[in-house]
């Protein structure tokens, strides 16, 4: 994604290469969180603060190669605090207020790919953030090893470094996730076929 | 064989992160348990089902800001920066002093601010001295010198007013007049033009009018004596009909009349 020369440079307080830095990242870090919340605004937050507290700490990291994990360590931990402020707190999002059906879906206005069929847009969509649901289903700890590992393409280790856990738990976690979420699809009947024909 | 492999071993070979002695070994357990081997391709199914997840399209914040002030250079400090600012304002005033030759002076509460050339402060002394009369008188003189100064300069105004007004009118009446005969002459010189070329298109016209004319005449007669010849030659062939007829008809009753007679005949003998 970028060179270690970036993050040298950012760490030694250029304001360029930080900026550079927020552009190459933000989108990643945002989707973890969008994922681990299922929420816009709670996503946001995290991603800001994430890289309010990079801005602010990039000068002590000392290995730029660890920049990566380094990232999702704050992430992580951003998501974790919202979490617990969220759930003393519960509020809905007005995005998620009433999501209407077809047409008059917002979820439509959000679909990926505009050159595509309309119909398809909504459809994947709405397949989208259904299994976005299903995910949100399984325990923190589950989620967080999920996304790092199917959504960002974290490798174990990373993801271990990340977590300050060992790779084997990291697995493990992740062999119960895997579990979980094929329960959790066969109890909605979502099936690769049924995938298959909604796209 | 007791092998049984951990979660771990399961999904290391889900992302295919088996070594080949591992690889083998877990092959032939599946051979040996394929209960186990539909339970981890169920769950390879279930990730590929989830990968079927978007990413949200996000713009990053274009800016980044940053409200740390460390390792700012002395001399961009706020304070250096007003200090600075003073001092150049202060040397400026004092430039700008210096060039218009101001001087501020302080004396028995009076303060004075002078420009240029310094005056005596002296004077003071000598005009405490006058007396009030003195005083008046020098304002009375003062006043006349003065208001005959103002009269003699308004009386040198009129005149120069009067002058100058006189010297306006003549000069724009003057140009008026330039003006008028200028107009004047050019309208003359334009009718006369006008009536020329008016007379000229008028004379080719009417020639051309009367050339028309003589054609269409000639052409009338042209036409007329057609006409004549036309209906000479429709009565010339209309006598010409009545002519035969009239032989015919003459002819029948010729023929009419010798039968009759020839009928007579063969009756009488």
């Amino acid at each position: 994604m970028h060179s270690d020369t970036l993050i040298a440079r950012a760490r030694d307080g250029d304001k360029n290469a930080q900026g550079k830095l927020v552009q190459l990242w933000y989108k990643r870090i945002y989707n973890y969180s969008y994922k681990f919340f299922f929420d816009h605004d709670l996503a946001m937050e995290a991603a800001q603060k994430t890289f309010i507290s990079m801005h602010r700490n990039v000068g002590g990291l000392q290995d730029c190669g660890k920049f990566k994990s380094w990232l999702y360590t704050i992430a992580v931990n951003y998501c974790r605090e919202e979490l617990r402020k969220n759930k003393s707190n519960r509020s809905l999002s007005l995005h998620d207020l009433r999501p209407g059906e077809g047409e008059d879906s917002y979820r439509w206005e959000e679909s990926r790919n505009r050159s595509e069929n309309p119909e398809s847009q909504l459809r994947h969509a709405e397949l989208s953030d259904l299994l976005q649901k299903c995910l949100t289903e399984l325990p923190q700890e589950q989620r967080e090893v999920v996304i790092m590992k199917e959504y960002e393409g974290l490798k174990f280790r990373e993801i271990a470094d990340v977590l300050n856990i060992s790779e084997n738990t990291v697995k493990s976690r992740m062999y119960y996730a895997l579990d979980e979420l094929k329960r959790i699809l066969d109890r909605k009947k979502i099936t690769k076929e049924s995938i298959g024909y909604e796209l | 064989m007791n092998y049984k492999p951990d979660e771990n071993t399961l999904i290391a070979y889900l992302y295919g992160e088996l070594d080949g002695k591992e690889q083998e070994k877990l092959a032939q357990y599946f051979q040996e348990h394929p209960e186990e081997l539909k339970h981890v391709q169920a769950l390879a199914q279930a990730r590929v089902i989830m990968g079927a997840v978007n990413d949200k399209e996000v713009i990053a914040p274009p800016v980044f800001m940053d409200d740390q002030s460390h390792g700012r250079p002395l001399w961009q400090t706020t304070t250096v920066r007003w200090v600075t600012g003073m001092a150049a304002s202060f040397l400026f005033l004092m430039v700008a002093a210096k060039l218009i030759g101001m001087e501020i002076y302080y004396s028995r509460g009076e303060a004075r601010i002078t420009f240029g050339k310094k005056q005596g402060v002296a004077q003071t002394d000598a005009v405490s001295r006058l007396t009030v009369d003195q005083v008046q008188t020098m304002i009375s003189s003062s006043l006349v010198e003065n208001n005959e100064f103002i009269a003699a300069r308004w009386a040198d105004n009129q005149r120069k007013l009067d002058e100058s007004i006189r010297h306006r009118l003549d000069v724009n009446s003057k140009k008026t007049e330039d003006m008028i005969r200028s107009f004047v002459d050019g309208l003359q010189n334009e009718n006369l033009r006008s009536m020329k070329d008016y007379l000229q298109l008028s004379s080719a016209e009417q020639k051309k009018y009367v050339e028309s004319l003589l054609v269409d005449f000639s052409k009338y007669l042209q036409e007329q004596r057609n006409q004549d010849l036309t209906l000479f030659q429709t009565r010339m062939s209309s006598m010409e009909r009545n002519t035969d007829q009239f032989k015919q008809e003459t002819e029948q009753i010729l023929s009419g009349i010798i039968s009759s007679s020839a009928g007579k005949k063969e009756n009488n003998y």
